[in-house]
């Protein structure tokens, strides 16, 4: 028999993805610096939105779902961002490369652990912002909403945050290249979120949500077929 | 079909309209044309140098302004990585 | 650098006159709109310009694969070409929107979901523009380039479905059930040939341009290439 026996057993694509979130997840438990910052600027922004919008009860009604998923634009950029940049920095990045991975297992382990800080940030802020504005924002068609929107969003950030990590300009070009791709999630996840939010007919809200699925679903297909271009050397 | 009111006089935005479409479009084109200007300049300049490689004159090199707009960024030893 | 292909002259001679005849059309000959005045001529040039630059965009798409798949680096000079003179026709169009639209709804700018689809697709691209920028090697700068424009290609038509599910104010001239959308009118036969000849030179026009741009393109890299060798 060949010698290649002696060579440890390559992972699973599944164990590949599992390997690559309990990482990041244990690295973030370790010192809570991703998690931590984008609470903190989750939470000025909303302040920021308190002072800029004058929230009052009847404002708020209309502007809740807008200033939630603003907030969580600007949180999840930040969590893309360090999450990426962590990942270059310390050389993780071209290790990862060099594992006998599909580059594809990469996209997913980072797209879930990228996923999962934004949903824990997420989980923060709602029962916060519900507290401070008296608003109950713990309705299940809401979280599904949430979840769904997170879903696109962390879906194409990951992507776009593989890619803006390798230019000169960095941190500064997530942003501008994510929210005009990330447009069309956003709005609908704010149209679906005002809907759950006013007691909507489901019927209305149903349509921003079928958009939000079909975005969810060809952008995960897209950015996992297209990562490995992005991170080859 | 009596009461209805007069076509509005709204030529001035349509001159507007029309100034705007012409003035981009020209601009775009003058762009065109000074950028494939400006790489013919520095076209004929590379291929002067180029000839002249093997007899360097150092007087030569110093005349000629160097007005490219791309950066030399292409040396591998300057840059960091 | 080769002189300019004959073909090439001949084309930029015909822009210019397609554009001064659907210029004349539309000012001239094209009837006055009842409801909005002259104004309304703007449509011309605004409908033109955008037909060709999302057109554009898609096709800047397709080129994406192309680079992809082939990996030649004339696809990515060819995408950029096509993106750049996208883009300056669909300011045109926005612009020209705009103008349509003050005395028509009576502001500049309305967030209306189709306007703001097009501002977003826009900035889309000037993002492209923005991504390449940052990137200095251009076999990463044409793959990074190469994928977003993919991602635009493909989310710029979902906004715009996301768009047309809700309500608009935006005038739905062809084909559409909401004809009570301020600012909309029928076509007049006489209109409509305008229209389309209107069309038909913005096509014109944006070959021409295109395929300048990708000569430009190509003398950039010659340049390029020289000057690795001479100076580098």
């Amino acid at each position: 028999m060949p010698l290649a026996a002696q060579a440890p057993p390559t992972p699973s694509f599944l164990q590949a993805i599992l390997a690559i979130v309990w990482k990041d997840l244990r690295a973030e438990f370790r010192s809570f610096e991703l998690v931590s910052s984008m609470l903190v600027f989750s939470l000025l922004v909303i302040l920021i939105f308190n002072f800029a919008l004058e929230l009052d009860i009847k404002t708020r009604q209309t502007v809740t779902a807008g200033v939630l998923w603003s907030t969580f634009a600007f949180a999840g950029t930040l969590g893309l961002n360090r999450s990426m940049s962590i990942e270059k920095d310390r050389g993780c990045l071209d290790g990862l490369l060099l594992a006998p991975v599909d580059r594809s297992a990469i996209y997913f382990g980072k797209f879930i652990s990228n996923l999962a800080f934004m949903l824990l940030v997420e989980a923060f802020v709602l029962p916060i912002y519900s507290l401070l504005y008296n608003t109950n924002l713990f309705q299940p068609g809401l979280l599904v909403v949430i979840l769904l929107g997170s879903i696109g969003y962390t879906a194409v950030g990951t992507l776009l945050a593989a890619m803006s990590v390798q230019t000169r300009t960095r941190d500064v070009l997530l942003p501008i290249l994510l929210f005009p791709v990330a447009f069309s999630v956003l709005l609908a996840a704010v149209k679906a979120s005002g809907g759950f939010l006013s007691n909507s007919e489901l019927t209305e809200i149903l349509l921003p949500i079928n958009l939000l699925i079909a975005y969810d679903v060809i952008f995960i297909a897209v950015a996992f077929m297209v990562f490995d271009i992005v991170v080859e050397e | 079909m009596f009461f209805q009111e007069p076509t509005p006089d709204t030529s001035g935005y349509m001159i507007a309209g029309y100034v705007v479409a012409f003035v981009v479009m020209a601009v775009y084109v003058a762009s065109l044309y000074l950028r494939n200007r400006n790489l013919n300049r520095d076209l004929a300049m590379l291929e002067e140098m180029d000839k002249s490689v093997i007899k360097v004159e150092p007087e030569q090199l110093k005349k000629k302004p160097v007005k490219s707009v791309t950066k030399p960024r292409r040396k591998n030893s300057l840059n960091g990585k | 650098m080769q002189s300019k292909p004959v073909a090439l002259k001949i084309l930029d001679i015909i822009s210019i006159l397609v554009l001064g005849i659907a210029a004349y059309l539309a000012l001239v000959i094209a009837p006055t709109e009842l409801v909005m005045g002259d104004v309304q001529r703007v449509f011309y040039f605004h409908v033109g310009t955008a037909w060709t630059a999302l057109l554009g965009f898609i096709f800047s798409a397709v080129l994406s694969v192309i680079y992809l798949v082939t990996k030649d680096l004339k696809w990515d000079r060819i995408q950029v070409a096509a993106i750049e003179v996208s883009l300056v026709f669909f300011l045109i169009t926005i612009v020209l929107g705009s103008i349509w639209a003050r005395p028509a709804w009576n502001t500049w700018w309305t967030w209306d979901p189709r306007l703001t689809t097009a501002a977003i697709t826009e900035l889309i691209y000037v993002a492209y523009f923005m991504l390449r920028q940052g990137i200095d090697d251009p076999d990463r700068r044409a793959r990074f380039g190469a994928v977003y424009a993919l991602l635009g290609g493909i989310s710029a038509p979902i906004t715009f479905f996301a768009i047309r599910l809700f309500r608009t104010i935006h005038p739905v001239v062809i084909g559409g059930s909401n004809m009570e959308a301020e600012g909309s009118f029928s076509m007049t036969p006489d209109m409509l040939s305008v229209f389309f000849f209107a069309l038909f030179a913005f096509t014109i026009i944006f070959i021409d341009l295109f395929w300048n741009r990708i000569r430009l393109g190509n003398l950039q890299e010659q340049v390029e290439q020289l000057k690795l060798k001479v100076v580098g």
